[in-house]
C-alpha cells in the first residue's frame, strides 16, 4: 500500500527534486569566477619552469651539470656550457627549454642537484601560435608573468 | 634469466598429460610459466580451462627477439578463480608461422589476438575476424617489431589521409 | 555478424561515430539495427592510439612513469601504482611501510574520484544532468589533495619506483579526513537522487545483462564481474602494497545488469572511504624510499603484476634484458577487454540502451587504445 502511494504521488521524483532545490542558497555556490578570482595553487604545483638566481650576488645557480637534460623523457632541454679557465668550472651559457612538448612531469626539477630549475605555480602559458614556446635562458630567469586583467 | 624449476601438483599433471610437448617448467620471482611447442598450445589451454579450472584468460601478448631463429615469444597469461593462481604459457614461433587461435577456448582472445596481429604481424589461423584493431585498416607495417624504429611509420598513409608530415 | 549486402535485409547499419557526446571518448560503434532493436555492435577503436608500448621500449624505467598516467587519465594514480609495483617486482624490492600506506591512501582517493566521474558522465548520458555538477564539486576536494601532494591534479606522477618522491605535506591527514567526511554524506545524496528514482530504474534495470559465466569467458573484471555475483577483488585475492591490513568488504550484485553495476560502484566508494579512514589513522613512520640503485637496471627476466584499478584488472607485463630500458612493456588494459563484451550485451537492446551500456562499462579510451 505504501509503495502504491509512493508511486502515485511521485515521491521518489520529488525527493530528487528536493535535493536539487535545497542548493539554491548562495552559500552553496562553489564556482570560482575566473579570471577575476585566480585559483590558489599549491606550493608543489608543476607549472612553468624557472631558472633560479642566487639572491646575494645575482648569478645563476645552475652549474651546467646536464642532469635535467638527461632526465627529461622527451629530451627537450639543451644545456650549453663552457669551461671557465680561471675557476676551472663549467659555466652556463645557453639553456633552451621547449615548453611546447613538455608534459610537466617534474623529472627535471627532481633531478636538479642545486634547485636551480624549478617548476613554478604559473599555469597560464597559452599563446596564439607556436613561436614563443621554446624558452631560452633569459625568459626562464625572468620567471612567470601572469597576465593582469583590468575590470 | 635466473629461473628455477617449478615443482608442483599442476606441473606434474601437465607433465603427465603432455610429456614431450612442454620443454620447460620454470618459475621466476614466484611466477610460474611453461614453454610449450607451438602446436601443443591449444590442447594445453583446453586442458587448463576444462580440467584445471583456469577459466580466465588474462592476456595474450608477444615479445620480439630479433636475433633468435624463432623470432616471437607468444605469451598467454591465465588465472584460476578457484585456485587463485596465475600461470603463463609461452611458446616460441618463427616469423610467418600462423599459430591456431584461442577463441574457441576463451572468448577474450578475440580482440587480444587482433592486437597481437596488429602490432606484430602474427596471424592466427582460424580467427573469426582477423583484421587490424588499433591502427587503420590499410596501414602497412607492424610497429612493435624490433626492426621498426620508433620514428618509422607509414608515411604514405599519413600524407594521404591526414595531409601532414609524418615521422616527427 | 552475418555477411549480407544491405539490399537484401531489413537491417540498417548506423554509425555511432567517433565524435559523439555519449561514447566517452573517441569510440566508434557500428550498429546493425532492425528498426530500433540492435542486432549487433562492432566497435572500431584506435583513434587515440599513441603507441605507449613502443615508447616504453625507448625510455628508461623512471622516464616512462609520466606516460603511464596518460593511459587511464581518470585514475592516473592507480596506473602509476601498478607500474611501480611491476618494476619493483622485477628488482625484487619492496616499498617501505610508510610509502605503502600513503600509496594506499592516494590510490583509494583516486578510486573514489574515478567512480565519481563515472557516475557523473553515466548519469549525464542517461539524461540526469544534475549529478555531474555535484560530482565535480566532490572531485575538487580530492584533486586539491593530489595537487598539494605531488603538484598536478590529473596526470599526477605521484609514485616513484621504490617508494615516494615527496614526503607528505603538513596537513595531509587533516585534509584526507575532511575529504572523507565531505564525500560520504554526498554519496548518500546521490543515492537519494538516483537509486529509487523510477526513471533511473526503468532505464537501467535488465539492460546489458552479463552473467557470471559470460564475464569469465570474456575476461571481464572489476565492478562488472562483481555485479554479476562473483565475489572477487584483487585487493583481497592477491593483496599488494599492504592491503591485507585493512578491513573492507567486496560489494556484489545479483543480476549483472546495469543497475547492479551502479549499486556496486556506489558501495565501492563507501568501502574506499572505509579503507582510507583506517589507513590515515596509522601511517607508520620511517623512510619513504627503498634502497634501490639510482640507475635502475633490473636483471634479465620478466614479470606480470596486476592491480585492482577502478576499471578492472590492470596488468603490466615487463620483459627486461638487463639494460636501463625495458625490452617489452605490455599494459593489459581493463577497458579494452571489457569493451569486447559490448556486442554480447547490446544484442536485443534498443539504441538508447547502447548509450547506457557504454556508460556502464566505464571505459576510458586512453586505456583502450593506449
Amino acid at each position: 500500500m505504501r509503495k502504491f502511494l509512493r508511486t502515485i504521488f511521485l515521491i521518489d521524483l520529488i525527493e530528487g527534486l528536493w535535493v536539487t532545490f535545497h542548493y539554491q542558497r548562495p552559500k552553496y555556490i562553489v564556482t570560482e569566477q575566473y579570471p577575476a578570482q585566480r585559483p590558489k595553487v599549491a606550493e608543489r604545483y608543476r607549472g612553468a619552469p624557472r631558472l633560479n638566481i642566487n639572491p646575494e650576488n645575482g648569478e645563476t645557480l645552475c652549474i651546467a651539470c646536464n642532469l635535467c637534460a638527461l632526465a627529461c623523457p622527451e629530451n627537450l632541454i639543451v644545456v650549453g656550457a663552457e669551461r671557465n679557465e680561471q675557476t676551472r668550472r663549467k659555466e652556463l651559457t645557453t639553456f633552451i627549454y621547449d615548453t611546447s612538448r613538455c608534459m610537466f612531469c617534474g623529472l627535471c626539477e627532481d633531478a636538479c642537484p642545486v634547485d636551480a630549475l624549478e617548476l613554478t605555480q604559473d599555469f597560464e602559458m597559452a599563446g596564439y601560435n607556436r613561436d614563443g614556446q621554446v624558452w631560452d635562458r633569459q625568459m626562464l630567469e625572468e620567471g612567470p608573468r601572469p597576465k593582469q586583467y583590468k575590470y | 634469466m635466473a629461473v628455477s624449476p617449478w615443482e608442483g601438483e599442476l606441473s606434474a599433471m601437465l607433465k603427465q598429460r603432455f610429456p614431450d610437448q612442454i620443454s620447460e617448467f620454470s618459475t621466476y620471482l614466484g611466477q610460474n610459466f611453461l614453454i610449450a611447442h607451438p602446436e601443443a598450445v591449444i590442447p594445453i589451454l583446453e586442458f587448463l580451462r576444462f580440467e584445471a579450472e583456469f577459466d580466465y584468460l588474462v592476456d595474450v601478448t608477444a615479445v620480439d627477439y630479433l636475433q633468435r631463429q624463432e623470432r616471437f615469444d607468444l605469451v598467454y597469461v591465465l588465472y584460476s578463480f578457484a585456485r587463485n593462481e596465475r600461470i603463463r604459457v609461452k611458446t616460441l614461433i618463427a616469423d610467418g608461422y600462423k599459430p591456431p587461435t584461442a577463441t574457441r577456448v576463451y572468448l577474450t582472445a578475440n580482440w587480444l589476438e587482433r592486437e597481437v596481429f596488429d602490432m606484430f604481424g602474427i596471424e592466427f589461423a582460424g580467427h573469426p575476424d582477423m583484421r587490424r584493431i588499433l591502427l587503420p585498416e590499410d596501414w602497412e607495417g607492424y610497429p612493435l617489431r624490433k626492426d621498426k624504429s620508433i620514428l618509422d611509420c607509414d608515411n604514405k598513409w599519413i600524407e594521404e589521409h591526414l595531409g601532414i608530415e609524418g615521422g616527427q | 555478424m552475418p555477411d549480407q549486402t544491405f539490399l537484401d535485409s531489413t537491417e540498417l547499419v548506423l554509425n555511432m561515430g567517433p565524435q559523439h557526446p555519449s561514447t566517452h571518448g573517441v569510440l566508434r560503434v557500428v550498429l546493425k539495427l532492425d528498426g530500433e532493436k540492435v542486432l549487433g555492435a562492432d566497435c572500431v577503436i584506435g583513434y587515440l592510439h599513441r603507441g605507449v608500448e613502443k615508447i616504453g621500449e625507448n625510455r628508461t624505467y623512471q622516464q616512462f612513469a609520466p606516460y603511464v598516467d596518460r593511459m587511464d587519465y581518470c585514475a592516473a594514480v592507480s596506473n602509476g601504482l601498478g607500474y611501480c609495483l611491476a618494476v619493483e617486482k622485477l628488482l625484487n624490492a619492496e616499498a617501505p611501510p610508510r610509502a605503502q600506506a600513503v600509496r594506499v591512501i592516494l590510490t583509494e582517493l583516486n578510486r573514489i574520484a574515478s567512480h565519481l566521474i563515472w557516475l557523473g558522465t553515466h548519469a549525464l548520458d542517461i539524461g540526469a544532468i544534475t549529478p555531474l555538477f555535484y560530482v565535480m564539486r566532490e572531485r575538487e576536494e580530492i584533486l586539491n589533495i593530489f595537487e598539494k601532494y605531488c603538484g598536478a591534479r590529473l596526470t599526477t606522477h605521484a609514485f616513484r619506483i621504490g617508494g615516494l618522491q615527496y614526503e607528505t605535506y603538513d596537513g595531509l591527514e587533516q585534509d584526507v579526513k575532511a575529504a572523507c567526511d565531505h564525500v560520504l554524506p554526498k554519496i548518500d545524496e546521490y543515492e537519494r537522487l538516483l537509486t529509487g528514482n523510477r526513471i533511473w530504474i526503468g532505464r537501467l534495470q535488465n539492460v546489458g545483462v552479463l552473467n557470471a559465466a559470460d564475464c569469465k569467458q570474456y575476461g571481464v573484471t572489476g565492478p562488472m564481474l562483481r555485479a554479476a555475483g562473483v565475489k572477487w577483488d584483487l585487493r583481497k585475492a592477491q593483496p599488494y602494497s599492504g592491503y591485507q591490513q585493512y578491513d573492507f568488504e567486496i560489494p556484489t550484485g545479483t543480476n549483472g545488469d546495469t543497475y547492479d553495476r551502479y549499486r556496486v560502484r556506489m558501495e565501492e566508494m563507501r568501502q574506499s572511504v572505509r579503507i582510507i579512514r583506517q589507513a590515515v589513522e596509522r601511517i607508520p613512520e620511517g623512510s619513504i624510499m627503498a634502497k634501490i640503485p639510482k640507475v635502475i637496471k633490473p636483471p634479465v627476466g620478466e614479470a606480470y603484476v596486476s592491480i585492482e584499478a577502478p576499471k578492472g584488472e590492470l596488468g603490466y607485463f615487463i620483459v627486461s634484458d638487463g639494460s636501463t630500458q625495458p625490452y617489452r612493456l605490455r599494459v593489459r588494459p581493463p577497458s579494452f577487454v571489457n569493451l569486447q563484451a559490448l556486442d554480447q550485451m547490446t544484442r536485443g537492446a534498443l539504441v538508447a540502451d547502447v548509450v547506457a551500456i557504454i556508460g556502464t562499462l566505464d571505459i576510458v579510451l586512453g586505456e583502450v587504445d593506449r
